[in-house]
C-alpha cells in the first residue's frame, strides 16, 4: 500500500482567467475567472473525479494539468519525492521563515510542470496525457487509426520503426480493438470505438497519469458502461492515475476514489468518494446529489433541486459564490451590492427608471434614478420577501435622498475550505457548526 | 530471426498495402461525389479537353519556330474566312491562323494560371499561416494588408499594376500574382484559427509533438480543402482577368494569348469580319466557365458548410 501512497501530481492554488476582449482594438475589458485557486492532489494508481455544473472550470483545471495552457497562478507538480512535499507545506505556513526562496525555486525549475524543460518536460509529456470528451473532434480526420495511435511512439522513439506497428496493434488490443482496425479513417467508427482509439492513443506511451475530460458524456448508456469498464481494467492492470472529468454523479460514484467538487472555478468541497455521497456538507455537493434522481439519500431528499442561474464568472461573487442560489444562506456567507441587482434585475419598474450606479466597492454604492418614485420602489424591494432575510441582515446602510439610493453591506471575508473530519472539507459557513 | 518476427514484417507488408487501398478509396469516394453532379461533370469535360488541347499543342497545329508562343503569319491569306484550306478558323486582318493562336492560346492559359496559382497559393498560404499561427499584432497588421488588397476590385487593381510596370507577358504575371495571393492568405488564417483549437491539435501537443510537424501533419492538410476550392475557381478567373488585360495592350502584341487575338481581330468586327474574335473570346469564357463549375463541385464536397459565392 505505501508505494500506491505515493502523490503524483500536486495541483497547488491554480488560477486561470481567461482575457475578455472587446471592440476593434481587442481592449481587455475583463476576465474570466475560470479556474480560481484550485488544491487537489493525485496518488499513484488512484482515482480522482472532478465534477460540477457545466462552465465551473473542470475542463479548464484538465488542460491546465495536460500542460495545455500557462496558468495565471500557482503551481502544478509532478512527481514529487514526499521530502519536498513537506518542504512544500512548511512554507505555507506563513510563520516558518525555515525554507528559503531558493529551495522553492529549486523544486520548481525540476518539478514544476509550467517551469521544467527539456528532458524533464518530456518525461512528463510521457506520463500525462489526455482524452477528450468529443471523440470526433479529438482525431484527425485525415489520418489512419495506424498514424493516429502510433504517433505518440514515433514522436518519442519508443521503439524500433519496426516494431512500431506491432505495438499499435497490441494498443488496440489492449482497448478492444485489433488490427483490422488499423488502416481505418476515424469517422468509419462508432462513438464508443472512436473513444477506445483515443484511449489507445493515451496509453501509447505508458503515462502514469491520464485526464479523461468526460470521456463518456457524449455516449449512449451502454456504450458508456463498456468504456468505463474499459478504462476500470486499464487502471488496474497498469497502476493509472485519473483525473476524471464529469458532471455525472453516478459515473464518479462508480470510478472516483476521491472526489473533488468545483463551483465557479473554486473548489467547494473534497473528500473520499464514500464520504461525500453518504455525507455531504456543502450545500451545492446535497443539491447536485439530490438533481440525481437515482442517487437520492436520506440526506438530500429534503433538498431542493438546483435553481436559478450561475453567476458570470467575469464577476464572481465574493464571499461565498454558491450564496446567490443556496436555499439555507447564512448572514456571513458575503453579501454585497451585486446580489441587489441579481435579486431585482426583473423588475422592470425599478430598473427601466435606473440611470446610474456609483459603485464604490463591492459592498458600497449609491443608485440614482429617473424618478423618485422608481428610487422609493427600490426601499420598498430591499425590505420586501424578494430580498432574504439572512441579505437584510447584513445590509449596513439604507438610505433614500429624493432619486438617489444609497447601500451598504457589511463587508464579509471569503470563506475558507475547512476541514470536516474524516479527511473531507468543505467551503461553507456552516460546517462544523 | 524468429519466425514470429518474419511473420510479423508479413503482416505489416500485407497492411501497408490495405492502407494504400484504404486511402484510395477515400479519394475514390470523394471522387465519385463531385461526379454525382452533372453541371460539374461538364465542367469537367471542358476543362479536360482543355487542358489536352494545350498539351498537345504542339501535336495538334505545327508549331512556330523558333517561338511557337508567337503567332504564325500568312500575309497572303490575311482575312480569310473559317474553312479555307489551311486555316479551318480563318485569319486576322493581318494573317495570323485563328486556329493555331485559339490552340496555343490554351497553352499561354494553362501557363498563365498554373504559374500564377502555384506562387499566389505559396505566398497566401504562408502569409496565411503566419497569421493564423502567431496571432497579436502580427495578424493585426498581415490582415490589414489583406483588407487594404481585398478593398480594391480585382481587375482595377491587376490593370493598375500592369499599366504600372508596362506591357509585356511577365508583368501581367506579377500584377496577377499581386492581386491574387491575398484570397488564400485570409481563408488560410481562418482555417488555421479554427484547426488549431481542435483537440487533435491538443492531443498531439499532450504527446509532445513539435510545433513544425504539428502544422505539417494536423493543421496544414486539415485547413487545406478550401485553398484548393479558391484555386481551381482561380485558375478560371486568372485567365479571364489575364485575357482582359492582354485586350486592353498591357500584354506582348503578337503572341498566341486569346486576350491579344480579341484585340486583333477587333477592328475586323465591323466588316462582318467576326471569326477572329469570336473564337478566342469564347475561348475565354469556356475556360473560365469550366474551372468555375468543377471549382463549385468540388466546394459542395469539400467544403459543405461555406455556401455558395455571393
Ligand atoms: N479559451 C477560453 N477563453 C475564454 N474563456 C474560456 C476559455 N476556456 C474556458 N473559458 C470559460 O471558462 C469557464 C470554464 O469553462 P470550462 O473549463 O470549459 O468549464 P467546464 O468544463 O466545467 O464546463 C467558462 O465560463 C468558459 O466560458
Ligand atoms: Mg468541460
Amino acid at each position: 500500500m505505501s508505494s500506491a501512497d505515493k502523490t503524483i501530481l500536486s495541483v497547488k492554488n491554480v488560477k486561470k482567467h481567461f482575457p475578455i476582449k472587446e471592440g476593434v482594438f481587442q481592449k481587455v475589458v475583463g476576465q474570466v475567472h475560470a479556474v480560481d485557486g484550485v488544491n487537489f492532489d493525485i496518488k499513484e494508481g488512484e482515482t480522482v473525479g472532478l465534477v460540477g455544473e457545466s462552465g465551473c472550470g473542470k475542463t479548464t483545471i484538465g488542460r491546465c494539468v495536460a500542460g495545455l495552457e500557462a496558468l495565471t497562478e500557482g503551481n502544478i507538480y509532478f512527481d514529487l519525492p514526499s521530502d519536498k512535499i513537506a518542504l512544500l507545506e512548511d512554507s505555507e505556513k506563513q510563520d516558518d521563515k525555515k525554507v528559503s526562496a531558493e529551495q522553492i525555486e529549486e523544486i520548481g525549475n525540476s518539478y514544476d510542470i509550467g517551469k521544467i524543460e527539456g528532458d524533464l518536460f518530456n518525461h512528463y509529456r510521457r506520463n500525462c496525457q489526455m482524452v477528450f470528451q468529443d471523440s470526433f473532434a479529438s482525431l484527425s480526420p485525415r489520418q489512419l487509426v495506424s498514424d493516429i495511435v502510433s504517433r505518440p511512439l514515433r514522436v518519442h522513439n519508443v521503439c524500433p520503426e519496426n516494431e512500431v506497428i506491432p505495438r499499435t496493434i497490441n494498443l488496440l488490443e489492449q482497448v478492444g480493438l485489433g488490427a483490422q482496425h488499423l488502416y481505418r479513417f476515424p469517422h468509419q467508427f462508432s462513438g464508443g470505438q472512436r473513444q477506445r482509439i483515443s484511449i489507445a492513443r493515451a496509453l501509447a506511451l505508458d503515462p502514469k497519469l491520464i485526464v479523461l475530460d468526460e470521456p463518456t458524456s457524449a455516449l449512449d448508456v451502454s456504450v458508456q458502461a463498456q468504456i468505463l469498464n474499459l478504462l476500470h481494467d486499464l487502471q488496474k492492470k497498469r497502476g493509472l492515475a485519473y483525473l476524471f472529468i464529469t458532471h455525472n454523479l453516478s459515473v464518479i460514484r462508480h470510478m472516483a476514489d476521491k472526489i473533488v467538487v468545483m463551483y465557479l472555478g473554486k473548489v467547494v468541497e473534497a473528500g473520499n468518494t464514500e464520504d461525500i455521497f453518504a455525507n455531504p456538507q456543502h450545500p451545492y455537493t446535497k443539491a447536485l446529489l439530490a438533481a440525481s434522481p437515482d442517487l437520492q439519500s436520506e440526506v438530500t431528499s429534503g433538498m431542493a433541486a438546483l435553481d436559478g442561474a450561475i453567476p458570470d464568472p467575469a464577476r464572481p461573487p465574493q464571499g461565498c459564490s454558491f450564496r446567490t442560489r443556496c436555499p439555507v444562506a447564512q448572514p456571513e456567507c458575503g453579501w454585497e451590492v451585486d446580489d441587489v441587482v441579481r435579486r431585482l434585475e426583473h423588475k422592470d419598474s425599478i430598473f427601466n427608471f435606473l440611470k446610474e450606479v456609483d459603485q464604490s466597492d463591492a459592498f458600497n454604492a449609491k443608485f440614482t434614478f429617473e424618478t423618485e418614485a422608481a428610487a422609493n420602489q427600490l426601499m420598498a424591494a430591499m425590505k420586501s420577501d424578494d430580498i432574504p432575510d439572512a441579505m437584510k441582515k447584513m445590509v449596513s446602510k439604507l438610505n433614500c435622498d429624493a432619486e438617489h439610493v444609497t447601500v451598504s453591506f457589511k463587508p464579509a471575508k471569503t470563506v475558507p475550505l475547512i476541514a470536516c473530519g474524516n479527511g473531507s472539507s468543505a467551503r461553507c459557513v456552516l460546517v462544523n457548526k | 530471426m524468429t519466425q514470429d518476427s518474419r511473420t510479423n514484417s508479413i503482416v505489416i507488408n500485407g497492411l501497408n498495402d490495405s492502407a494504400f487501398k484504404v486511402r484510395l478509396n477515400r479519394n475514390l469516394e470523394i471522387i465519385q461525389s463531385v461526379l454525382a453532379n452533372p453541371t460539374t461533370v461538364i465542367g469537367l469535360v471542358i476543362v479536360i479537353l482543355m487542358l489536352m488541347m494545350a498539351l498537345l499543342a504542339p501535336v495538334i497545329t505545327e508549331p512556330n519556330m523558333p517561338d511557337p508562343y508567337q503567332m504564325p503569319r500568312d500575309w497572303q491569306a490575311a482575312r480569310s474566312a473559317p474553312l479555307t484550306p489551311g486555316h479551318v478558323l480563318g485569319t486576322t486582318n493581318r494573317g495570323g491562323d485563328v486556329y493555331y493562336g485559339v490552340v496555343w492560346g490554351a497553352r499561354t492559359s494553362l501557363k498563365l494560371s498554373l504559374i500564377v496559382v502555384c506562387l499566389t497559393v505559396v505566398l497566401g498560404v504562408t502569409i496565411g499561416s503566419i497569421a493564423g499561427i502567431v496571432g497579436g499584432k502580427v495578424d493585426e497588421v498581415l490582415m490589414r494588408i489583406v483588407d487594404v488588397f481585398l478593398s480594391i476590385p480585382e481587375l482595377i487593381f491587376a490593370l493598375a499594376i500592369a499599366a504600372i510596370l508596362g506591357p509585356s507577358f511577365t508583368n501581367i504575371i506579377l500584377a496577377l500574382v499581386v492581386v491574387f495571393w491575398v484570397k488564400y492568405a485570409r481563408i488560410m488564417r481562418a482555417q488555421v484559427i479554427r484547426i488549431k483549437q481542435r483537440d487533435y491539435v491538443d492531443a498531439a501537443r499532450i504527446m509532445g509533438d513539435s510545433k513544425i510537424q504539428i502544422y505539417l501533419k494536423d493543421i496544414l492538410p486539415n485547413s487545406f480543402s478550401p485553398v484548393m476550392v479558391q484555386a481551381t475557381l482561380d485558375m478560371g478567373n486568372i485567365v479571364l482577368v489575364g485575357a482582359t488585360l492582354s485586350f486592353i495592350g498591357l500584354s506582348e502584341a503578337g503572341i498566341a494569348e486569346w486576350g491579344v487575338l480579341v484585340s486583333e481581330g477587333q477592328a475586323g468586327i465591323s466588316a462582318g469580319r467576326w471569326w477572329a474574335s469570336t473564337f478566342p473570346g469564347l475561348m475565354v469564357f469556356l475556360w473560365a466557365l469550366a474551372f468555375n463549375l468543377v471549382g463549385d463541385g468540388l466546394r459542395d464536397v469539400l467544403d459543405p458548410r461555406t455556401e455558395t459565392k455571393r
